[in-house]
């Protein structure tokens, strides 16, 4: 897709979150490279989306930074750069998925996003309710809009938080193979699950326990659900 | 549930009373203006009855609506799972809550109908307590006959379209009088007992009837209300209790419309298939992006913007007349009707996951987006300046005034609203409070509540000033204009660099936290 950037995709250094004494996030140091598939595991409440809110800008640390290709995470570069699917979708009430759509392509000034807009609904089984408003949706359509318009622009970092909560076993087989061409196109992928059968296919597995990494390394050489449990 | 708490009615009683005499004491000192000409005596009294009929007709018609929804009445959830799924009688077990609800609505009515209706004495003759306690019944059995007529649809589970075209015959039949200057209508006849004060009519007796009928048939049909509606309202009443005790305004809002089922259009009333291939860019992107959800706007909500335009524009005419506190009346309405306009702005300050994501400053996509709704808002404006003309009934003066008063007054009303929408709730636990003493916080959050509105209300300065200079009134006008539009645009600059403010703010007290 893009030349490699000589900067990492993601770099965490001595990053913590603090609610007043309850620590979400320990120290963090973590630098994720270009194009790596990463896959962040540990038990609720382990600070997995603590860090992912922080690396998309929505949290701001107690200490520490996140960069995103070396532009400080929530800077308007870093949003132009990364691209997020929260867990729970947050969508405008009164747009319809098109407008949604159209909406998020003109802010980040793409072109040619009729296309690519046309084959992710096609994709995800949208295509017949693009009009629709996604308020009157069920959770899992609501889901497949917002990874519609996480994927519909262009990205170099995509953070993907909870994906598969709600949604149906086709909805995630086209996800993950959405997940796998961005990753072939050179983008950086993070995602948060417990889902360990996908966590196995990742690069590289990172565990939080309490906020503090448990285990860094690749997915093969541990026993996931130890991980988790 | 069906107990009637004697102690605490008495309360009620006692708190309205308190709050009723406070407020008639404040506008019995207050209100400027004097007893107007014989002529306009007479004329109050030829169409005051069927005008006033009109008032509560549109009462009655928001209650029938309501109980084509389910409403008025707000059972506790526990209630709705433990009563009223119990073999115990639903009539018996919904009394109660019925009553207390009549109870709540008459010491309202009858405070509010108080009031207006001293104010009716200072400008129409007599003594003010005749018109205060005529008032004050008026008010109570029109605030419960429209609770009553609520309670016998939602009783009666009529569908929402029957309980509508009951509403629009209530109103046609009091328009009707009131182009014929006859009171047919109960609503007309209750407007009859309004003027009592002015002239003793026997007919007004048979509006009084009818409040009563709908009242005494709301508390017997009550019992047939849906649970399914029933266990909606309790957990969004819920909900509408914390979000109005927290002083959230916007949450407040949402969850009426909820409770309202107020939702935007599943297509808009305009554009719906136009295609967005060829347009790319961020020209106009935020400009579109408001009209887009401008053009879902449910036709509830378009009639509610009209009708505070026209109300505006009324109270307009009433402070132009000498009655200065409407000037009040106006400035909220407007405000009301920027909070409606406001909409897409508020759906981007609800979701700060999506605002953020955007490579724009969030200031930046909140100015822009309030281009649209500035362009909905000056619509209203000219819907009032419209209203307040026909009223004044025409001439160069009245237009002249009315028409510069469209602009600050309009952009005013938004202004607040931007205000109230873009500083979000209060904050419940904010590190800069516990630095100050609590007088200063509670003055703090007096001034937060109270600036929104009048930011609104300021809007409505270029009419005191061209009332106060009846010899070139719109002159006046047009110079009472620029102080307006100065905090018009210091609150778009607000706005603009609210975050930037903050951040800067913080960092100098070296905190950190989420983002606002």
């Amino acid at each position: 897709m893009t030349p490699a950037p000589a900067e990492p995709a993601l770099r965490a250094a001595d990053l913590t979150k603090s609610y007043g004494s309850l620590v979400a996030l320990e120290p963090l140091d973590l630098t994720v490279p270009a194009g790596q598939r990463l896959v962040l595991l540990g038990h609720n409440g382990s600070g997995k989306t603590t860090f992912i809110k922080m690396a998309a800008g929505l949290l701001e640390p107690t200490s520490g930074t996140v960069w995103v290709e070396g532009e400080r995470a929530g800077s308007l570069d870093a949003r132009s750069l990364l691209s997020y699917v929260p867990d729970e979708p947050v969508l405008y009430d009164d747009l319809s998925v098109l407008e949604h759509i159209e909406f998020t392509c003109r802010l980040h000034d793409c072109e040619d996003w009729e296309d690519r807009a046309a084959r992710l609904l096609e994709e995800l089984g949208l295509s017949s309710r693009a009009e629709d408003l996604p308020s009157r949706f069920s959770r899992g359509m609501r889901q497949k809009t917002s990874i519609v318009l996480a994927l519909v622009r262009p990205f170099a970092v995509l953070i993907v938080d909870e994906p598969f909560v709600g949604l149906d076993p086709p909805g995630r087989e086209a996800f993950v193979n959405l997940m796998e061409e961005a990753a072939e196109g050179g983008a950086t992928v993070v995602v948060a699950t417990h889902q360990l059968d996908y966590a196995a296919t990742a690069d590289r597995c990172v565990a939080l326990r309490d906020g503090a990494v448990v285990y860094d390394g690749a997915p093969g050489k541990v026993e996931l659900p130890s991980l988790i449990g | 549930m069906s107990e009637v708490d004697v102690m605490e009615a008495l309360y009620h009683a006692y708190v309205a009373a308190i709050v009723g005499g406070l407020a008639l004491w404040w506008i019995a000192l207050r209100v400027g203006g004097h007893e107007v000409a014989r002529a306009s005596v007479h004329s109050a009294l030829v169409h005051g009855p069927e005008m006033v009929g009109l008032a509560i007709a549109a009462a009655l018609a928001i209650g029938l609506r309501s109980g084509g929804r389910g409403g008025p009445l707000v059972v506790e959830a526990p209630d709705v799972r433990l009563v009223l799924l119990s073999p115990l009688d639903r009539g018996v077990a919904l009394r109660g809550p019925a009553l207390r609800l009549l109870r709540f609505g008459a010491a309202w009515g009858a405070g509010a109908g108080a009031v207006v209706g001293v104010l009716a004495s200072r400008r129409l003759g007599g003594h003010w307590p005749v018109w205060g306690v005529s008032g004050a019944l008026v008010g109570a059995l029109v605030v419960d006959a429209a609770l009553g007529a609520a309670m016998v649809v939602s009783g009666l589970r009529l569908r929402r379209q029957m309980a509508g075209a009951l509403a629009l015959v209530a109103l046609a039949w009091s328009g009707v009088d009131l182009a014929l200057a006859r009171a047919t209508s109960p609503m007309s006849l209750l407007g009859q007992a309004a003027f009592w004060p002015l002239r003793w009519s026997p007919s007004g007796l048979g509006g009084v009837a009818f409040a009563v009928l709908a009242v005494v048939l709301g508390v017997v049909l009550a019992g047939g209300t849906s649970v399914e509606a029933s266990e909606r309202r309790a957990s969004l009443a819920g909900q509408l209790r914390f979000a109005v005790t927290l002083r959230d305004l916007r949450s407040v809002i949402l969850l009426r419309r909820q409770l309202a089922q107020e939702s935007p259009r599943e297509r808009p009333w305009l554009g719906a298939h136009r295609s967005p291939r060829h347009r790319s860019g961020r020209r106009f992107v935020l400009w579109r992006r408001g009209w887009q959800g401008l053009l879902r706007f449910p036709l509830t909500r378009l009639v509610r913007l009209v009708l505070l335009g026209a109300a505006a524009g009324a109270a307009g005419v009433g402070t132009w007349r000498g009655t200065t506190p409407l000037v009040l009346a106006a400035g909220l309405a407007l405000y009301v009707a920027g909070l409606d306009v406001i909409e897409p702005v508020a759906e981007s300050v609800d979701r700060p996951t999506l605002l953020d994501a955007y490579p724009l400053e969030r200031g930046s996509v909140l100015v822009g987006l309030l281009a649209a709704p500035a362009a909905a808002m000056l619509a209203v404006g000219i819907v009032g300046a419209a209203t307040a003309v026909a009223i004044a009934g025409g001439g160069t003066k009245a237009l002249a005034v009315a028409a510069v008063l469209v602009i600050p007054a309009s952009m005013a009303g938004l202004a607040g609203a931007t205000v109230s929408t873009v500083q979000g709730p209060p904050a419940l636990f904010s590190d800069s409070d516990l630095l100050l003493p609590p007088e200063a916080v509670g003055a703090k959050v007096a001034i937060r509540t109270l600036w929104p509105p009048l930011v609104a209300t300021a809007g409505m300065l270029p009419l005191l000033a061209a009332r106060s200079t009846p010899a070139l009134p719109a002159s006046s006008a047009v110079s009472a204009t620029i102080p307006v539009l100065l905090l018009v645009g210091g609150v778009a600059i607000w706005a603009r660099h609210r975050e930037a403010i903050h951040r800067a703010f913080k960092e100098a007290m070296g905190g950190a936290g989420t983002k606002a």
